[in-house]
């Protein structure tokens, strides 16, 4: 079973970043379908949220279609979001990283880095639209 | 959705001071409230009002469907936990839990002692030997056994360590989890409460500048940011909080569901600090931005 | 509720009763013991017909323990002042009351749960020792007929209950007022002082003592138990004499006396008629409470202290259940 944590002075909002986690957790195989998610109250127990914000983001989960409570047995994993399986982005992780030790050796900082990744996903998504 | 709380005209006067003006508030249930609001606002005050240890000097207020009285039905249902946290010093946590079992119509013994036994503090020591977060958690946790509908907490964290007050955080919210219980409690540091609380209520100057859904309260609220012009556009379909003019620049912060059609605007999402600041050094409230701003923060915060 | 009161109050309730049982050991010891040597010299004086000087005589016990039995006149007051002074008091300045209050308990249930005990306490060490010191002092008020007299009457029947019972009520009301125990201490002993004090001399007025006349030369004295107030000599003309400085016969100074009264033989048993004839016009006022008006007095002193004791209570209660928490 998968700890979530909320980092308070991060940006995304704390329901979010449960959402996240999870979908994190889902991707890169830490969570199975079938697997049980902590309930609420334990969540709750350790991170010092508020409950409403856990069953916000299990909501948004659900209705993603990515788990799905039963009631007196908890809240289980239903479905893998899509994407490429686990092994697929590993191998792309890999890969990137050795494009990114390239650009550093090149003199790209890595505020530099990021602007040229943001440009390019901006691009490829304007050609997909076209 | 029932609402746990609900006061209006609530004012509480003292020969020379006013602790509470005209406060009105509405608390639905299941929700963590956070009071916040400098030293000397009235947040005790109104705690008090609320669990019934003070009378109001004129307004009405409604708690648990009805006016807060010396009844031992209302007393079981509400909970109330001073800044000091008073527990009789002689006694043993064992002592506290056969008083609240001799004292109240529902008990749960061995929850406390279950919370007790699971952050290691002992159960067969006096009070006063035990450290100021041990305490804390000892108070919480009886306070909590007997099942009431309502708790109102005056400062509970304001003097423990920051792991301390994780504890205590997460000891409030996993009751609140497990259901039928609305929380209300108050500190001047909006950072211990920010992540708990979904519900907020703003005192300064003894009066209520703020109350509502953490949530539904940002989403009025908007940073708007143009060049220096006139505001009065504006001013007619929102209320405008606060502005900060420079020589070039207008920054405002505005209540208000209407959308920005003048371009010259730019608006941004508010922070739920930026926000609370803004309405706190407000002129009303006496108080400058810098000072705010100290009240809300303290040394040694996440340090 | 009555379970709490017994917690937080068990060391008190244990040292009060430690405290009179070790006085009840000392006094029933030492109480047979007087018993049986006054009975011995009752005995021993009627064979020999001198049991008149026996109250000058006989002294009986000990000087320790008869200090220790004129000391009870405080008895009362430490129950007000370790038990009725910090009952509310320190729950106020602890916060602990908070903690009581919000246990679903009313404050007028733990007002009256609190003090009602402690107040049955308090009449119960009160009681118990009177109680004591009444029996133990059986064979010396049979001596000396004194039980009537102020700082006797004080320490015996009922009147020690109502002591305890005011300077509970006191201790509590003084609590209540000034919220904290060290000033309410200090209230509390000042005040049952001063109260006591002033009772004390209103004592003779409860009822219009008796006043008997009569002529110097036959004294007079109330029978029994009687509570002498005070013996005045007036001459013929209804006038005050003076008390005497130096010679005097029966209580009159030789100035007011013709010359023959003046006598070289002070101790002289007989007189000269002419001096007689000069005594008889004085007369001898002697006025007195009757003994038998012993328990009307117990009584209405113990009805003013329970009267003080219950204004004080409703004071207390008042204010307690009105004033925020």
């Amino acid at each position: 079973m998968i700890s979530l944590r909320i980092d308070s002075r991060s940006v995304v909002p704390p329901y979010l970043q449960i959402v996240q986690q999870v979908r994190q957790a889902l991707r890169m195989g830490l969570l199975d379908v079938g697997d049980r998610l902590p309930a609420v109250r334990e969540v709750v127990a350790a991170t010092a949220v508020n409950p409403n914000t856990v069953l916000k983001a299990y909501r948004d989960l659900e209705r993603e279609g990515l788990i799905e409570a039963r009631p007196g047995h908890g809240t289980f994993v239903l479905n893998r979001p899509p994407g490429p399986p686990p092994g697929t982005v590993s191998r792309l992780g890999r890969s990137l990283a050795r494009w990114v030790r390239q650009a550093r050796e090149s003199g790209l900082d890595d505020e530099s880095i990021e602007s040229l990744l943001r440009v390019t996903l901006r691009a490829a998504a304007e050609e997909e639209i076209a | 959705m029932t609402t746990v709380i609900q006061t209006c005209g609530l004012s509480k006067q003292y020969r020379r001071v006013s602790a509470l003006s005209d406060c009105a508030i509405t608390l639905p249930e299941g929700r963590i409230s956070a009071l916040i609001g400098p030293n000397g606002a009235g947040k005790t005050t109104l705690l008090r009002l609320l669990a019934g240890l003070a009378k109001p000097t004129a307004g009405e207020m409604t708690v648990l469907g009805g006016v807060p009285r010396q009844d031992p039905a209302f007393l079981a249902e509400v909970g109330y936990l001073a800044q000091e946290i008073p527990l009789y010093r002689r006694f043993t946590a064992d002592d506290h839990i056969g008083i609240g079992a001799h004292l109240n119509p529902r008990w749960d013994a061995a929850y406390v002692r279950d919370r007790l036994r699971s952050l290691n503090i002992p159960l067969d020591r006096a009070a006063s030997s035990l450290s100021g977060g041990q305490r804390a958690q000892l108070a919480l946790a009886l306070t909590l056994a007997k099942k009431p509908r309502l708790l109102l907490l005056d400062e509970p964290v304001a003097a423990l360590d920051p792991l301390a007050r994780r504890h205590f955080l997460a000891t409030l919210a996993e009751a609140v989890a497990c259901g039928g219980l609305t929380v209300m409690l108050s500190s001047h540091l909006l950072a211990d409460l920010e992540r708990v609380a979904d519900h907020l209520i703003l005192l300064a100057t003894a009066r209520v500048q703020l109350c509502g859904d953490i949530d539904a309260l940002l989403a009025e609220h908007q940073i708007l940011v143009g060049p220096r012009k006139a505001t009065t556009a504006i001013e007619k379909t929102r209320t405008v909080v606060q502005a900060v003019r420079t020589a070039r620049q207008t920054t405002l912060l505005v209540r208000g569901n209407a959308p920005v059609v003048d371009p010259d605007w730019e608006s941004a999402e508010v922070g739920l600090e930026e926000m609370v600041l803004a309405y706190m050094s407000q002129p009303s409230t006496g108080l400058d931005a810098a000072s705010a701003i100290s009240h809300l923060t303290t040394v040694g915060e996440d340090q | 509720m009555t379970w709490l009161v017994w917690r937080q109050h068990r060391a008190q309730f244990c040292v009060g009763a430690a405290l009179l049982a070790a006085l009840a050991v000392l006094l029933l010891i030492t109480g047979l013991q007087m018993a049986s040597q006054y009975h011995s010299a009752i005995a021993a004086c009627a064979a020999a017909h001198s049991c008149a000087n026996l109250s000058s005589s006989l002294f009986l016990g000990s000087h320790a323990v008869g200090f220790l039995v004129i000391m009870t006149l405080g008895a009362p007051v430490l129950t007000g002042l370790f038990w009725g002074a910090p009952l509310v008091a320190a729950e106020l300045e602890t916060g602990t009351n908070q903690f009581a209050w919000m246990q679903s308990v009313t404050r007028k249930r733990w007002l009256a749960v609190k003090a009602g005990w402690l107040l049955l306490a308090a009449a119960v060490w009160g009681g118990v020792i009177s109680a004591l010191v009444t029996w133990w002092s059986g064979p010396d008020n049979a001596l000396q007929l004194d039980q009537f007299k102020t700082g006797r009457f004080d320490i015996m029947g009922i009147v020690p209950v109502a002591y305890a019972l005011f300077a509970m009520a006191l201790g509590i009301c003084a609590g209540v007022l000034l919220r904290r125990t060290l000033p309410a201490l200090a209230v509390t002993l000042a005040g049952f002082i001063a109260v006591r004090a002033a009772v004390t001399l209103l004592r003779s007025h409860y009822i219009s003592a008796i006043t008997v006349t009569h002529s110097v030369l036959s004294a007079y004295t109330p029978p029994g138990s009687a509570w002498q107030l005070g013996q005045q000599v007036v001459d013929s003309h209804g006038n005050l004499v003076a008390a005497p400085n130096g010679a005097a016969i029966d209580s009159i100074p030789l100035g007011y006396l013709p010359a023959s009264c003046a006598s070289p033989a002070r101790g002289a048993v007989s007189i000269l008629p002419s001096c007689r004839d000069a005594l008889a016009s004085f007369r001898s006022v002697v006025t007195y409470q009757p003994a038998g008006r012993y328990w009307a007095f117990q009584g209405i002193e113990t009805g003013i202290f329970v009267l003080l004791a219950v204004v004080l209570l409703a004071v207390a209660a008042v204010v307690l259940l009105r004033r925020d928490a």
